[in-house]
């Protein structure tokens, strides 16, 4: 086993938390199969170096971070829609067990690693997103604010045929006293059916005391489409994970990432998207600022399979370093085995610009707000693959924050 | 161009993988104990202090795993040390080289006269050391460069003869053998190789060239070269290594370390060539003072699966590396490759270019790291990795990782991955050529870049190279 058993954590934990909730049988399953899980799975992989590991996940003291019994959160869950289900999962079950039943953990294995296990096993809270054939949706927003020392969350998108969906999530923190170290863990799995189009992004802004573990993950049917924008701005360390399968015919995935590193956060970003068929488009683009003793690690992976004829896939990440003290550490990889393919990929780390900053200075503009302004404007290209103005004017919103 | 006849040459088998009976006067058991190296070492007739350094490298070995835990990394599952003849000196009356080739005994002078090492010798070097087995059996130089105090000697006679400068410098600060497995591996039973000395201010104006051949099936080659490049001074050494092909694996563990001084300018040339059983797993490694320059050059051809990351530590203020690399791999080849270059210094300056080329099923990747150390400022790196794939059996990975801890830099990354554009076959295809010939064409300008940059013998035979792995796959 590769971290620490957790004593608090036993079968009979998992069993309350199902009966609070009133699961069906498969689900009590399914999180004492991940309970079992925990004794064999690994943590997620990080990147190591000579003589250096990236993110140090097994400094992590679970022990003290997860407290199952005591998990609490409000969450605000709104379809904008009659057509369309958004639901927790408690409330879902009646009338939609059997295609939740079907799809849970049909994307993301519970067993896949040892923070996923510990997800499924514990989970509280989360949101069951369905879509109907050809329902058109642009308002769901799902607002979760957190209020206890951990919380476990599970969302499941369902978008079938010809239907297209956009979704918002966010996380904060609740002004409440819960000292010391909090850790949230969220796990997203999306199904998109054939032509179905889901635009999930999501805004991580939880208070600096949180450990926060993301994985969420896609697959596409033919000529479907799942964009992410995963914005991290909060949190002392952050692993988040974005991923796309894309299994069908001329599908295609957008991966859209920002950051904003400030004090002694950790943010280990990762996107990654495995072309499976033929047709498929895939676009990496992740932008990030790093200020004070800050630091990032990215990991970008498009790989290409052996049936993926005709592939195009690039991919883009940009630090931005404000301080001397920051690091950034960045790893895009390809991982190609068809020849057809149009693949790239660039990484840059750098400060701003001197001669920008010269310019700016030199139209009598002092050098913060010079400086300020260059920031935002690092920001703009990935700012403008957002389609959703709300959810643009949110994160212009915490770079400005930010840079106060 | 006559002296390159024997490069027209289109037969790979009568041009590298000719066999010759194994001739030789000593030649150890397989596999690796404390016995092998302490036979190994009295046969060198060595000091004790080497004894020591290669029983503690060792003990190293057998305390490392193999690295397997890398992602993706090559499998080496094949390679077991204990089926691995370590140390063959062939049958040679003179140790340390002759330096006249008709010295040689017949067989071992046909071997380089087929590769054209003698021919080679007096169009356009300034030295040559060769090595058959475990052994350098011919060493000469132009005495023009020895009047100036240059040293170009074979390792085994540099332990003897220039001691102290030997001691200090070998596996002790660029290459340790706690490095990785085979490091230390190469530590313990190290034979051959190079010893380069240039002084002060002295520019060695041809370059100087070892070649390193392997003649027997199941054998480790396992040569070390050291360099020592004083202030001022400005050499080029090239070396180029080949095997006949066996059905049993061999393995090539060779270790490169350069200290390049302030000011120095130091080229590191490599045509790798092996057979496609051997594994090639070296460990090169550069110390660049202030204002120093390391360029590795690196053509990738031959072996089952090479791992090779040449390394350079960017020590003093302003120091500068360049890296250039070319892989191809064909059918069952596994070339993982790359570059490692550490900032540790303000100012300091790298640029790594790397090339592939994989088909028929064969594997490239380029796997590098370039680490910017706090402090050292107003440095910059470009990395940039383009990859050439012919089919889907074929796979081209690019791993590149930055650490980067300094805020006043300038980094840079950017790779692609693409087919043989079907426009370019359809233009030269309406130019009159075949598509083969068209396909030669492209992937000679695809290298371009890269082979404009050496020395025209080398270029040609680079060329020369791709296009009998072209022809092997189209034919």
């Amino acid at each position: 086993m590769s971290t620490k058993a957790i004593e608090s954590l036993s079968e009979d934990t998992v069993r309350r938390i199902a009966e609070e909730r009133g699961e069906p049988e498969w689900l009590l399953e399914t999180r004492l199969d991940a309970l079992e899980a925990l004794e064999t799975a690994k943590l997620p992989d990080v990147i190591q170096t000579p003589g250096r590991r990236w993110t140090d996940l097994e400094a992590l003291d679970f022990e003290q971070l997860v407290d199952p019994l005591n998990q609490s959160d409000t969450t605000e869950r709104a379809g904008g829609d009659d057509d369309v289900v958004v639901l927790p999962f408690t409330e879902a079950f009646d009338e939609y067990g059997e295609l939740i039943e079907a799809q849970f953990g049909s994307v993301l294995a519970p067993d896949e690693n040892y923070l996923t296990a510990l997800s499924v096993a514990l989970f509280t809270t989360g949101t069951f997103v369905y879509v109907p054939e050809g329902v058109d949706v642009e308002d769901v927003t799902v607002r979760a604010e957190m209020s206890s020392r951990s919380l476990f969350s599970q969302t499941l998108v369902v978008a079938e045929e010809s239907s297209s969906v956009t979704i918002l999530e966010s996380i904060t923190s609740a002004d409440d006293d819960v000292d010391g170290d909090r850790y949230f863990s969220n796990l997203v799995e999306v199904v998109a059916g054939e032509n179905a189009n889901v635009q999930f992004g999501s805004l991580q802004n939880l208070d600096e005391e949180t450990y926060t573990y993301a994985l969420k993950r896609g697959v596409t049917d033919t000529y479907a489409t799942i964009d992410w924008i995963e914005s991290n701005f909060g949190s002392k360390l952050t692993r988040s994970d974005v991923e796309t399968e894309l299994a069908g015919d001329g599908s295609e995935s957008q991966i859209v990432g920002t950051f904003f590193g400030t004090d002694d956060q950790h943010f280990d970003i990762n996107a990654r998207v495995w072309h499976e068929a033929e047709h498929t488009t895939a676009d990496l683009v992740t932008r990030g600022v790093l200020d004070d003793v800050a630091r990032s690690v990215y990991e970008g992976v498009q790989d290409v399979g052996e049936d993926a004829w005709n592939t195009s896939s690039y991919q883009r990440e940009n630090t931005l370093m404000l301080s001397d003290d920051a690091e950034a550490d960045a790893s895009p990889k390809l991982i190609i085995h068809n020849h057809d393919t149009e693949a790239s990929h660039s990484a840059t780390v750098g400060q701003v610009d001197a001669e920008d900053l010269f310019y700016l200075e030199s139209r009598s503009i002092d050098s913060r707000t010079a400086r300020n302004m260059l920031v935002e404007g690092f920001f703009v290209p990935v700012l403008e693959e957002i389609a959703v103005d709300e959810f643009r004017e949110d994160v212009t919103e915490l770079v400005f924050e930010r840079l106060q | 161009m006559s002296s390159q006849d024997h490069l027209k040459e289109t037969d790979t088998e009568a041009r590298f993988e000719f066999k010759k009976e194994e001739n030789s006067a000593f030649k150890s058991e397989k596999g690796l104990t404390e016995e092998t190296i302490r036979v190994i070492s009295e046969d060198k007739d060595e000091p004790e202090w080497m004894l020591e350094r290669r029983l503690r490298a060792l003990e190293q070995f057998q305390a490392m795993p193999m690295p397997t835990d890398w992602p993706e990394a090559p499998d080496l599952s094949e390679v077991d040390i204990d089926e691995i003849v370590p140390y063959i000196r062939p049958d040679i009356d003179v140790r340390g080289g002759v330096d006249d080739w008709t010295d040689l005994p017949d067989d071992i002078k046909d071997t380089f006269d087929k590769l054209g090492i003698p021919e080679a010798e007096k169009n356009a070097l300034s030295g040559v050391g060769a090595q058959y087995e475990s052994e350098i059996v011919y060493q000469n130089m132009q005495e023009q460069w020895e009047e100036k105090g240059v040293i170009f000697c074979d390792m085994d006679k540099a332990v003897r003869e220039h001691e102290e400068l030997v001691k200090e410098y070998f596996m002790t600060k660029a290459v340790p053998p706690s490095d990785n497995k085979f490091a230390a591996l190469h530590g313990a039973i190290w034979s051959g190789g190079s010893f380069v000395y240039v002084p002060e201010d002295t520019t060695v104006e041809m370059p100087i060239q070892a070649y390193f051949r392997m003649n027997s099936e199941g054998m480790g080659q396992f040569e070390h070269t050291l360099i020592i490049a004083e202030e001022g001074s400005e050499v080029h050494y090239i070396e180029g290594c080949s095997a006949p092909k066996y059905s049993a694996f061999n393995l090539h563990s060779g270790g490169v370390e350069v200290f390049v001084g302030e000011d120095a300018h130091v080229q590191y040339s490599t045509v790798q060539n092996w057979s496609k059983n051997t594994y090639n797993l070296n460990t090169k490694r550069a110390i660049a003072e202030k204002g120093g320059r390391m360029e590795w050059i690196s053509g990738s051809m031959g072996s089952k699966a090479t791992m090779l990351y040449p390394s350079t530590i960017l020590k003093g203020r302003g120091a500068s590396d360049n890296h250039i690399t070319i892989a191809m791999a064909g059918e069952g080849q596994d070339i993982d490759t790359g570059a490692k270059v550490y900032h540790n210094a303000p100012n300091t300056k790298s640029t790594i270019e790397s090339k592939s080329i994989a088909k028929d099923g064969g594997r490239t990747n380029y796997r590098g790291l370039v680490h910017i150390a706090d402090g050292a400022e107003n440095s910059s790196t470009a990395v940039e990795c383009d990859a050439l794939m012919f089919d889907n059996e074929s796979t081209s990975d690019t791993m590149p990782y930055m650490e980067i801890n300094e805020s006043k830099v300038d980094v840079a990354h950017e790779a692609t991955v693409g087919k043989i554009g079907d426009e370019d076959i359809f233009y030269l295809q309406s130019r009159g050529l075949d598509d083969d010939d068209a396909k030669q064409m492209i992937v000679s300008g695809f290298i371009e870049p890269i082979t404009e940059e050496l020395p025209i013998e080398y270029a040609v035979e680079l060329n020369r190279l791709v296009e009998l792995e072209m022809e092997g796959s189209l034919g």
